[in-house]
């Protein structure tokens, strides 16, 4: 695998960079939501945004709505550049491929 | 090769989200059901006015003396206004249930609440316009009004859900255009437009979105 500048290690994962592609569409999502979209289990989704909350790229917001628990996910303002900065450093892989 | 790979992981990203930020909630079976609600609606209407709108030999006088009776076309207008509400609810009530069944939350989210905005401005517009012919006495243009206005209203809210939902608008407002320059058959075009239009989109719309899982 060629090495390209600027790749950030923790959206090496499919998951985790598509985790951070809904959430940067849409600022938040609840669990239920992400799960569908990226057909994932619960445990399998459960450690993907762990992990993304660990380096502070997502925050974590528990309620109750009526007597059910929800989960909701918010992306923070260090993951919004962390996503930003991933994608450029792609795009610019791909710029230097084709000149 | 790793060309291809980065295309294709940007791809993925673009693809997801705007798969994500897209209203799914709306379920192809409400819109078969609304196609029903307007059968229903253009008989009952067909039967106040008179059957003679739908055969091609309407342009007797007598047919046009039944149709401008006060009394009959309020009931007429009574029945498409009951038969839009109805219809709104049971879009609200099927898109409920989809939602729970897929385990999502069904909210007023900010998306919603635009996508309601964008698709009530054409439409409440269209709809006091029609009111207004109607209230005057000109009632040849109601349907074509209606269904020019609801096509708009389709297409004018479709990029928040899937964009399908603009074709089903093109198909209302091509419908209401050749319905402007045809004489009579009014109550046919708004049967095919709202009834049999919804209909073949709503099994299409659940073939293609509804029927895995």
């Amino acid at each position: 695998m060629a090495i390209i500048d600027g790749l950030n290690k923790v959206f090496e994962s499919k998951i985790r960079l598509g985790i951070m592609s809904v959430l940067v569409a849409n600022g938040s999502a609840d669990f239920a939501t992400l799960k569908s979209l990226l057909e994932l289990t619960d445990g399998n989704l459960a450690s993907h945004t762990r992990n993304l909350e660990e380096v502070g790229y997502i925050r974590c917001e528990k309620k109750f709505i009526g007597r059910k628990p929800n989960t909701t996910y918010v992306i923070t303002e260090e993951g919004r550049e962390a996503f930003a900065a991933h994608i450029a450093a792609l795009e610019r892989f791909l710029k230097e491929c084709r000149s | 090769m790793e060309e291809k790979d980065v295309k294709q992981t940007l791809d993925d990203i673009r693809e997801m989200m705007s798969k994500s930020s897209r209203f799914q909630a709306i379920s192809g079976w409400s819109i078969i059901v609304i196609g029903l609600y307007a059968a229903v609606a253009s008989l009952m209407a067909a039967a106040v006015i008179g059957v003679g709108d739908w055969l091609p030999c309407c342009e007797n006088l007598q047919c046009f003396a039944v149709m401008n009776t006060p009394e009959r076309i309020r009931i007429v207008v009574f029945c498409a206004i009951g038969m839009f509400a109805l219809s709104l609810l049971t879009v609200f009530v099927f898109a409920i249930v989809k939602s729970k069944r897929n385990n999502l939350r069904f909210v007023f989210d900010k998306r919603m609440y635009q996508m309601l905005i964008d698709f009530f401005i054409p439409l409440l517009a269209g709809g006091l316009l029609s009111m207004a012919l109607v209230m005057q006495g000109h009632y040849g243009l109601t349907s074509s009004i209606m269904l020019l206005f609801y096509g708009l209203a389709l297409v004018n809210c479709s990029h928040y859900t899937y964009p399908i939902l603009r074709y089903l608008g093109y198909a209302e407002l091509i419908l209401g255009i050749i319905d402007c320059f045809t004489m009579s058959h009014a109550l046919l075009f708004w049967f095919i437009g709202f009834s049999v239009i919804h209909i073949v989109f709503g099994i299409a719309y659940v073939l293609m979105f509804e029927r895995r899982k």
